[in-house]
């Protein structure tokens, strides 16, 4: 009787050992981001704005430089700017793109070969062959 | 068949003939950008420039437009370099090498050498300038090679200035032209020359100052102040010095 007991538990203990070493077996899966931040947020501020300006993806270019990747939104109580890489100067408060660019605003929109925003966001330089329509 | 029928239709309704432009909307396109000063409220619109609008279409190398709240909210229009306006609503085209637009005073400034304005059946050129303000009608050419020219009276002078009338035939209603060598005025059969003339529609009189020479057909008659009523179709000249009137009549058919 006690060595059928002993047989039975020495099978439930293999039994849970080979569950446990299949487990454990298992390759970790592991998330891998091909980017330095996930969702990055900055401002900047000016005299008469503020300037919100987010992305899903950035990579650290330098200390001061950041590339803000996919869908990139610069958004003012004014108008919004839609790209799809952007390197952002968070000291200096520059941005630039050379990818395409739209601008929307009340009754306008640009079109552009990309842009730069300087003077603490006063100054939009929409770059290379451009379309603006104005309603 | 009734595919191809519903097919056709589409295309129809949606086919704009090749513009992305709807009615209404101003279209801008420029080669190197624009540059956007919030501040400052205006844009730079930089090199090969073309403004088409449903009444107008600008081209130049470089267009400044100043703006009131927003970028459509158009206040004025600078352009320069090889600049053109075309506004077959107003009946207005121009050329120059720069063009200056007031939206809200409704005024027109074009500049530099072969400064062109035509404006209804009125045709203005200079070197110089060329104002006209759609509102008030007052209008000015000034500089070298100033000629206002319309169906029936053509004027040459340095300083070419008056007051057309507001509706459309743009018929001149005062005008003051000076010229410091000689200005002159040409009708249907009148040739006038002086350094000052000055006319009122009210008064239907032309005035001429200073070295006055008036030439009709074979009849030159010189002096050194001249009335021309465009009414009476007649003329007088007078001297400061009572013997210097001098009329000269020659038979062109010897």
């Amino acid at each position: 009787m006690t060595a059928m007991i002993i047989l039975l538990i020495t099978i439930i203990f293999t039994f849970k050992y080979i569950q446990i070493a299949n487990n454990s077996s298992i390759p970790l899966k592991l998330i891998a981001h091909d980017s330095d931040i996930t969702k990055p947020k900055f401002t900047i501020s000016g005299n008469n704005q503020e300037i919100a300006i987010t992305a899903k993806e950035g990579d650290f270019l330098s200390d001061e430089k950041i590339l803000l990747k996919k869908n990139v939104i610069f958004q003012s109580k004014k108008f919004k700017i839609f790209s799809d890489k952007v390197i952002f100067d968070k000291k200096k408060l520059i941005a630039s793109s050379t990818e395409k660019s739209k601008f929307i605003a009340k009754n306008t929109s640009i079109i552009s070969n990309g842009f730069d925003i300087t003077d603490n966001g006063n100054i939009i330089n929409f770059k290379g062959k451009t379309i603006i329509t104005l309603k | 068949m009734k595919k191809i029928i519903f097919l056709t239709l589409i295309l129809l309704l949606t086919y704009r003939g090749g513009l992305s432009r709807d009615i209404g909307e101003t279209e801008i396109l420029t080669d190197e950008g624009i540059e956007v000063f919030q501040n400052e409220k205006f844009y730079l619109l930089k090199k090969n420039v073309r403004i088409v609008s449903d009444n107008f279409t600008l081209t130049g190398n470089e267009v400044k437009i100043f703006f009131n709240k927003d970028l459509y909210d158009i206040v004025d229009i600078f352009a320069k370099g090889n600049v053109n306006l075309n506004s077959p609503a107003y009946n207005i085209k121009s050329s120059g090498k720069q063009i200056y637009i007031n939206i809200v005073t409704e005024e027109i400034k074009v500049e530099g050498k072969e400064s062109k304005l035509y404006l209804e059946n009125v045709e203005m050129f200079s070197d110089g300038q060329i104002i006209v303000n759609n509102l008030s009608g007052a209008f000015q050419i000034i500089g070298i090679n100033s000629i206002l020219n319309s169906e029936d009276i053509y004027i040459t002078g340095e300083n070419i200035d008056g007051i057309f009338s507001t509706n459309d035939q743009k018929e001149i209603v005062q005008l003051n032209v000076n010229d410091n060598q000689i200005s002159n005025i040409k009708t249907d059969d009148l040739d006038m020359y002086s350094k000052k003339a000055i006319y009122n529609k009210k008064t239907s009189i032309i005035e001429l100052f200073e070295n006055v020479k008036i030439i009709r057909g074979s009849e030159i008659i010189t002096g050194d102040y001249g009335t021309f009523d465009t009414i009476k179709n007649s003329y007088k000249v007078k001297s400061n010095n009572t013997n210097k009137v001098k009329v000269v009549i020659t038979n062109t058919d010897e």
